[in-house]
């Protein structure tokens, strides 16, 4: 039998590869956008695996505003991301460097 | 163990059920068309074509940032539609305020549409 | 469910004005930019009456079902951001006019971050908070990365987006296990459940130290602050003006509830975590500042200083910290506008905007009238005492004392030490070093107005206002209890 424990083990395992997606990268910024999603995603699998656990609808209908939220986050990410290809030419994450300290 | 395993019994079935099926689709027109005289290949025909691109290519390769402007404009349009389904499902229970609600959120869409349209977003060239 | 929309007037006047705005920039161009500057400006100022005028004891109760409150808390929130971000969009006014990048639809997009802060700010449940957080934060994205032909402008927009998706997750990883070990996504029935258990399961623990992380995310508490010298540098400086007023008293203002509703009978397990926070905030903010060239860099660290003071006023807790905490964000509003609008002002020869501290060399000879202003703002950032700046520390140090931490006041009165050193330094090069280039001050009479009135606020005339602005957040704080 499949458990809360089950999908609560998947959530935090994807929840760690897009934290770590995000620390690790070095190469490209898209793949920061995907670790991002993972990490929604690992929260969306808390979300209604808690609702269904609890038989209470309010995680599922969360789930529904997180999804619709990180479209229009990655809408806005691509978007600056062309902007920022446009002035420096490369979506290399080593290129973000213009400003230190 | 075994429990979790009898649990994707039918997903198995599903799977082998639809492999063999795929293949019948795939290999009988191919068998057929050998059989009949119609295999005639040139290289037009040859070569694949998919949303604008050769489709054997480095796929590392650039691609144009025109691209991108639509699939911005289609990840929201196709995104927040999902809040339909659990709406169309439940309206019977909610009633007119949820109706009202809706309305107004696609309205809302539908000015962003025009916004994106008259700032011309929508143009390919 | 009933449907209060007397209520929530305030924010439904944003939000029918948005669409209005957005469809008149998009049918006249460039044409319409005084239009939408000044629309919002009046929106704005219209919804602050509506929310000061609208707190009739009917609406103070939970909204919708429990999403929303619009209790004296969220009004004080409201209207503080409502005129902080009217003033943020006069400012850019003058400044965008001087190069071609200015567009209709950058007072729109301050106006969706504000109806985002206003949710903020509004919000008792865990998703209206999520919603508004989302809705402030992605148009702040936008605005990092505003100027298009500036490559740091890029930059910023990049950094922030990615760094404050990642506090977003964060945020709601933590949301989903409170959701998940206490049932509920309303911050009264969380605390209930938070109540009712004695021990506190290792789930529950997690879901708070991440639901705070976020949030110190937001706020720009160290260890979570890396992202705010970068997005300060980078951003237009309009736009840094509007980062450092608005939104601080949106993500203050909602931690503070999240903290003292949802979390409240926890105290004892997010305590320790905001004192941490505190302290570490003001002294990296201090030391940090320290070998500073960029004056917008420098106000990022004095931003993340005086978070700092602001968590220590959290961390006491109870109506008098919340208070404190309330009335130090209406002061730090005030001394961070200023001291932008100055900085906003500066122009060398050739009229481009200045950011270098050495180019406020000899500004007191040139300009005595602003170099005094800058200087009222930088002591009184310091808390130096004759100026009002003075006053909200010590109300947040009397809160900690009341509540026994000793040693957590002891400590935030050596960061105010510490602290004083930089803004001196400010104060140093307008008035003791010699110009090197000529500075040009072109400030329009508005801005000019704008700056001596938040002068005089943090003068030590400001004492007069201590009861007024006192009882308002005595009142908005005790909302929360």
């Amino acid at each position: 039998m499949i458990t809360l424990g089950h999908y609560l083990g998947v959530a935090a395992i994807l929840f760690v590869l897009g934290v770590l997606g995000i620390f690790l990268n070095r190469r490209n910024v898209i793949l920061m956008l995907m670790a991002i999603e993972l990490i929604l995603l690992a929260v969306n699998i808390n979300l209604v695996a808690f609702s269904a656990y609890l038989g209470d609808l309010t995680g599922q209908v969360f789930a529904m505003f997180v999804l619709t939220v990180a479209a229009a986050e990655a809408a806005i990410g691509l978007a600056i991301l062309v902007i920022f290809f446009r002035r420096r030419g490369s979506i290399a994450v080593d290129d973000a460097n213009r400003m230190r300290g | 163990m075994a429990d979790v395993a009898a649990g994707y019994l039918p997903i198995l079935l599903f799977l082998a059920v639809a492999l063999a099926l795929s293949s019948a689709f795939v290999g009988l027109p191919m068998l057929v068309s050998r059989l009949t005289g119609a295999h005639r290949p040139d290289p037009e025909k040859l070569s694949e074509y998919e949303c604008g691109f050769p489709a054997f290519e480095d796929s590392r390769d650039q691609f144009d940032v025109r691209f991108y402007l639509v699939a911005i404009l289609f990840i929201i349009f196709d995104l927040e539609v999902a809040f339909l389904f659990p709406w169309a499902v439940s309206l019977m229970g909610t009633g007119w305020a949820a109706w009202i609600a809706m309305m107004i959120f696609l309205t809302e869409l539908a000015l962003g549409l025009v916004y994106a349209w008259q700032k011309g977003a929508l143009e390919w060239e | 469910m009933t449907y209060n929309f007397a209520a929530i007037v305030p924010e439904l006047m944003l939000i029918i004005g948005e669409p209005i705005l957005m469809l008149t920039a998009s049918t006249m161009g460039r044409r319409a930019t005084k239009i939408t500057t000044w629309g919002t400006v009046a929106l704005l100022i219209a919804a602050t009456i509506a929310a000061l005028v609208g707190t009739e004891p009917s609406s103070a109760g939970p909204l919708f079902g429990g999403l929303l409150s619009a209790d004296p808390f969220a009004v004080y929130g409201k209207a503080l951001i409502y005129l902080s971000a009217a003033v943020a969009i006069i400012a850019a006014n003058s400044w965008f006019a001087r190069d071609d990048e200015h567009g209709p639809e950058y007072p729109i997009l301050i106006l969706l971050a504000t109806v985002g802060m206003s949710v903020m700010v509004s919000a008792t449940n865990m998703i209206t908070l999520y919603v508004g957080l989302e809705l402030n934060s992605l148009s702040a994205y936008i605005l990092a990365s505003y100027r298009r032909t500036d490559a740091r402008s890029a930059e910023a927009g990049l950094k922030y987006f990615v760094l404050g998706a990642l506090a977003s997750g964060i945020l709601l990883y933590g949301i989903s296990l409170l959701y998940g070990f206490t049932g509920s996504t309303q911050f009264s029935a969380i605390a209930a459940a938070l109540g009712r258990d004695e021990a506190m399961g290792i789930g529950l623990l997690l879901g708070l130290v991440f639901t705070l992380s976020g949030l110190a995310f937001k706020i720009s508490a160290v260890p979570f602050h890396m992202w705010t010298p970068d997005v300060y540098e980078g951003s237009p400086t309009p736009v840094t003006t509007f980062f450092a007023s608005a939104p601080k008293v949106a993500a203050v203002l909602l931690a503070t509830r999240v903290c003292i509703e949802a979390l409240g009978p926890a105290i004892d397990a997010w305590r320790q975590i905001i004192i941490f926070a505190a302290l570490a905030s003001i002294f990296l903010g201090a030391i940090a500042a320290w070998g500073q060239t960029n004056i917008k860099r420098l106000l990022a660290y004095s931003s993340i200083n005086n978070i700092g003071f602001v968590l220590i006023g959290l961390a006491a807790g109870g109506a008098a910290g919340v208070s404190a905490v309330l009335f130090y964000m209406a002061i730090y509003v005030v001394m961070t506008l200023g001291a932008f609008l100055v900085v906003l002002n500066l122009r060398n020869a050739a009229g481009e905007p200045v950011e270098a501290i050495d180019a406020l060399k000899g500004l007191s000879s040139r300009r005595p009238g602003m170099a005094a202003a800058l200087a009222v703002f930088m002591f009184s950032l310091a808390g130096i005492p004759p100026l009002f700046g003075f006053w909200p520390k010590l109300m947040v140090f009397n809160a900690a004392v009341e509540q026994g931490l000793f040693a957590l006041a002891v400590a935030g009165i050596l960061g105010t030490v510490v602290g004083a050193f930089y803004y001196l330094k400010i104060v140093k090069v307008m008035y003791f070093d010699e110009a090197e280039e000529e500075l040009h001050y072109a400030c329009g009479n508005l801005e000019a107005a704008f700056i001596g009135l938040f002068a005089l606020i943090v003068s030590p005339l400001g004492y007069l206002l201590i009861g007024p602005i006192g009882s308002a957040a005595d009142n908005a704080a005790g909302a929360l209890f």
